[in-house]
């Protein structure tokens, strides 16, 4: 769907344009106009912004001139979606005598306008070879350039080679132009691109030729131009060119071998003997190959003058330079962009980056470079640099930039320096690499140090060193998960310890909570004042047991006599006299089988028993 | 199995016996040798025997940052900076603190304009220590961690102090592991590389690598490995024209 409607735009477009089309447009033009006895030349009458045929004349009556209709092309364009054709009415004009003929205007109907086509006037001359006594058998050839001495009339194509200085430096790039020539009137059929060979220097690649139509010595050429530059590559004296070339052209045809008849009146140069006459539809023209060469240009080169500039990297021409530096605060070690653009005519093949004027506390990086030309050959245009450097410490300012350049104008080198680029460095300086031991690895640090290129490596080491055989990270070795099974085993002896530790604390507990209970029961009994004197003497003794385990954990209570008793409680003697006779007391009734001697006890006796029993403590 | 006639009976279990005990020992011996002998080549100015020789110590596994430094110093004398490059690093690798190897390190890198990854901030900031002290503290701060759990009473406190610090230095170790001078680290090697933005060598080029620069490989694909690249940029290299650091 799109697409139709694409086309259906398309043609409405096309309609329009057609519809609003300029008018018809005639013109008329000699491919020659001068021209001599004996060649023929084009008559092309060219009608513009037309689709209808045209009617036109079949031949042109012009006296001394034999003018045939040979044919019609049309052609059409399309620019913009705006189309126009144009028919071009092709006439073969035979001079039959030398003089200036004008050839009238004519009058050409297109559709229903009659168009004029403008008056042209042709120059014959003479025949060169009528004089000479023939037409003889020339072969189309190259010749030298114009001006070279020939005479014009015989080039029909030409080269040479144009060369503005004829000296020059060592590396110094030189314009070159390059021109190829054939007469209007031949059909060139096929010319490979010129190569300019030569020893002692480089040539860059040849422009695409330009393609121009020039009089030259009253000859109508289509002139070929090519651009290219030189370099030479040591001094001496050199010679560019020559350039030779081989094209293939159409010339006219001409029958050979005609005789010269007795009575021939145009003295073997009779018109009508052109096979176009005889076979006027058998083609007019001829290929021939033929060989154009240049002559060659001399070059002295001389080697550049000494005192070149330790920038200077071979750079020859005439250059101007501006530099600027982003970010412009960093920390130490932090990458800084200088972008600096050279500009100017040169070889710019051969320039480097500008350098820093002073490297000292800075890491370079190797520098980018695009080059952008204003010209066919890269003579004049502009390169830019991207140096990257980092501050090795805190700096304030990025050194200006340096640039050095021959000028071949002035004969003598120049120095572009740019302004230096202030900037900000926080954070501290990198540590230069300290060599300790050897006196040479000393050398080292403290060139390293200074800032200066260490000029050599250091020394080699005589011994191994510690052995490993593996560059696997600590954690991905097996011997570092096998360290591990000691800490593991000191935790898990720690977590024994720990446990066996609360196990046994809870069971000391248990046994102070029984102890308690049966201490607490027992002192009830005794405050009741209801027991016997046997139960009486025995549960106090046995309290007393009791109190003396749970102050001393290691003591069992049965163990307990009242020496013990007296000691863990640091009875005072007398205390201690009756803690003796509470224990014999009930040792003696619970022994001595004296019944449950109930009349040995007072209540004075019970009391006293019962204070020192809850004096423990 | 039949024990050939020339190892018979307790003569094939001497035999045994000495490839099992005494090949470590011979084997140290004749890489000791190797590496003396590559000394002495190289002190002559044959630097390409000393590689060779060099080379054989390392091809047997047993590695040390002197070998591989020298075997650096060898390749340097015989203008192959980019292996040079490539042996310091390996030496740097072994031991960070080789003064030596870090000095004609920077001497090397100047000769070929080396391209160097920067490392992260925080690789900046963890540049004090390397993964392997990072990770033997991981591993401390993780047992101490768990005796004061037993020790101490406060264990909510001090578990997660602890285990806060144990992560901290196991993420540290793993981020230098992975990071500009971790173990997918490698050097090139070759002259002419340049890296494209895709696996062909009609690709557009994306940077120029001057022998010695660093890449991390992340990804490798027939001929072709994805490189981190110096200068925060990515793109495919040949494969041949890098080798990884670590071995």
């Amino acid at each position: 769907m799109f697409r139709r409607i694409l086309l259906l735009g398309f043609l409405t477009t096309a309609a329009c344009e057609i519809g609003l089309a300029d008018p018809p447009r005639i013109t008329a033009v000699l491919t020659s106009s001068e021209v001599v006895v004996g060649e023929t030349v084009q008559l092309e009458i060219q009608i513009d912004n037309t689709r209808a045929s045209a009617i036109t004349p079949r031949a042109i009556d012009v006296p001394g001139l034999q003018i045939h209709y040979t044919g019609e092309s049309t052609q059409m364009t399309m620019r913009n979606l705006s189309v126009s054709s144009s028919i071009t009415y092709s006439y073969t004009i035979l001079p039959e005598k030398s003089g200036t003929f004008k050839i009238p205007s004519q009058t050409i109907r297109v559709g229903k306008d009659n168009l004029q086509t403008p008056e042209l006037t042709l120059r014959v001359g003479d025949s060169p070879r009528a004089t000479a006594g023939g037409r003889g058998n020339r072969t189309p050839s190259g010749s030298a350039p114009a001006g070279s001495g020939q005479n014009a009339d015989e080039k029909i194509a030409f080269a040479e080679l144009l060369v503005p200085k004829k000296s020059a430096y060592v590396g110094e790039i030189i314009p070159v132009v390059l021109r190829i020539g054939f007469k209007s009137r031949t059909q060139l059929r096929e010319l490979a691109v010129p190569q300019i060979n030569g020893q002692g220097y480089t040539v860059q690649k040849l422009s695409e030729g330009e393609k121009n139509l020039e009089t030259i010595d009253g000859q109508s050429y289509v002139v070929f131009t090519y651009k290219t530059a030189i370099s030479a590559a040591r001094p001496g004296d050199f010679q560019i060119g020559p350039v030779e070339e081989k094209a293939n052209v159409l010339v006219t045809r001409r029958s050979p071998g005609v005789r010269r008849r007795p009575f021939d009146p145009f003295n073997g140069e009779d018109p009508f003997s052109d096979p176009f006459f005889s076979m006027p539809f058998a083609g007019l023209m001829e290929q021939h190959e033929i060989n154009i060469k240049s002559d060659p240009v001399p070059l002295e080169v001389k080697p550049l003058p000494a005192g070149a500039p330790a920038s200077f990297s071979g750079a020859i021409g005439s250059f101007t330079m501006t530099a600027e530096a982003n970010p412009k605060r960093v920390q130490v070690g932090d990458p800084i962009t200088i972008k600096a653009a050279i500009a100017g005519r040169g070889n710019f093949d051969r320039m480097n980056a500008p350098e820093l004027s002073d490297e000292r506390g800075w890491h370079k990086y190797p520098p980018s470079s695009n080059f952008k030309q204003d010209d066919d050959v890269g003579i004049s245009g502009t390169k830019s640099f991207e140096l990257v450097v980092s501050p090795n410490e805190k700096l304030a300012t990025i050194p200006p930039l340096v640039f050095s350049y021959f000028d071949p104008a002035k004969d003598r080198y120049i120095t572009l320096q740019s302004d230096a680029m202030p900037i900000t460095v926080e954070g501290n300086a990198q540590s230069a690499p300290s060599v300790a031991g050897a006196a040479t690895g000393a050398a080292a640090a403290s060139n390293l140090a200074g800032g200066q290129k260490p000029q050599d490596i250091l020394h080699q080491i005589s011994e191994p060193g510690n052995i490993v055989d593996t560059f696997a990270p600590l954690y991905a070795r097996p011997g570092f998960w096998l360290a591990q099974l000691f800490p593991l085993t000191l935790v898990l002896g720690l977590l024994g310890w720990k446990v066996r530790n609360v196990r046994a604390s809870n069971r000391a507990a248990l046994r102070a909570a029984r102890l308690q209970h049966e201490k607490d029961e027992l002192l009830r009994k005794l405050r009741r004042n209801r027991l016997a004197p046997r139960d009486y003497f025995s549960d106090a003794s046995r309290v007393v047991q009791l109190k003396t385990a749970l102050k001393e954990n290691n003591i069992e209570p049965a163990t307990v006599d009242a020496e013990t008793a007296a000691r863990v409680f640091s009875l005072d003697p007398e205390q201690s006299e009756r803690m003796r006779r509470l224990f014999a007391k009930s040792d003696e009734l619970r022994y001595s089988g004296g019944g449950s001697g109930d009349g040995a006890l007072t209540s004075n006796g019970r009391r006293e028993a019962l204070e020192l029993i809850e004096s423990l403590s | 199995m039949k024990v050939p006639a020339i190892f018979p009976g307790a003569a094939w279990r001497a035999f045994l016996f000495g490839l099992l005990v005494l090949s470590p020992a011979v084997n140290a011996a004749t890489n000791d040798d190797l590496f003396a002998k590559a000394n002495t080549e190289f002190n002559a100015g044959n630097f390409k025997a000393a590689i060779t020789d060099y080379g054989a110590v390392v091809q047997s596994g047993e590695w040390s940052a002197n070998l591989f430094y020298n075997l650096g110093n060898a390749y340097f004398r015989d203008s192959d900076f980019g292996r040079a490059i490539l042996n310091y690093e390996r030496a740097l690798q072994l031991d960070r603190n080789h003064p030596e190897a870090d000095a004609n390190l920077r001497i090397a890198r100047d000769q070929t304009h080396a391209l160097e990854l920067a490392p992260t901030p925080l690789e900046k900031y963890l540049n004090f220590a390397g993964a392997k002290s990072f990770a033997i503290l991981a591993a401390i701060l993780f047992w101490g961690t768990i005796i004061l759990l037993i020790l101490r009473r406060r264990k909510v406190l001090w578990m997660t102090i602890g285990l806060l610090l144990t992560a901290s230095c196991g993420l540290a170790a793993y981020k230098l592991e992975s990071g500009t001078r971790g173990q997918d680290v490698a050097i090139v090697v070759e002259g002419n590389v340049e890296a494209r933005v895709a696996t062909a060598d009609s690709a557009k080029s994306v940077l120029a690598l001057p022998p010695g620069s660093e890449v991390v490989i992340l990804q490798e694909r027939g001929d072709w490995s994805y490189a981190a690249l110096p200068n925060d940029l990515r793109g495919w290299i040949s494969t041949k024209a890098v080798e990884k650091v670590r071995l």
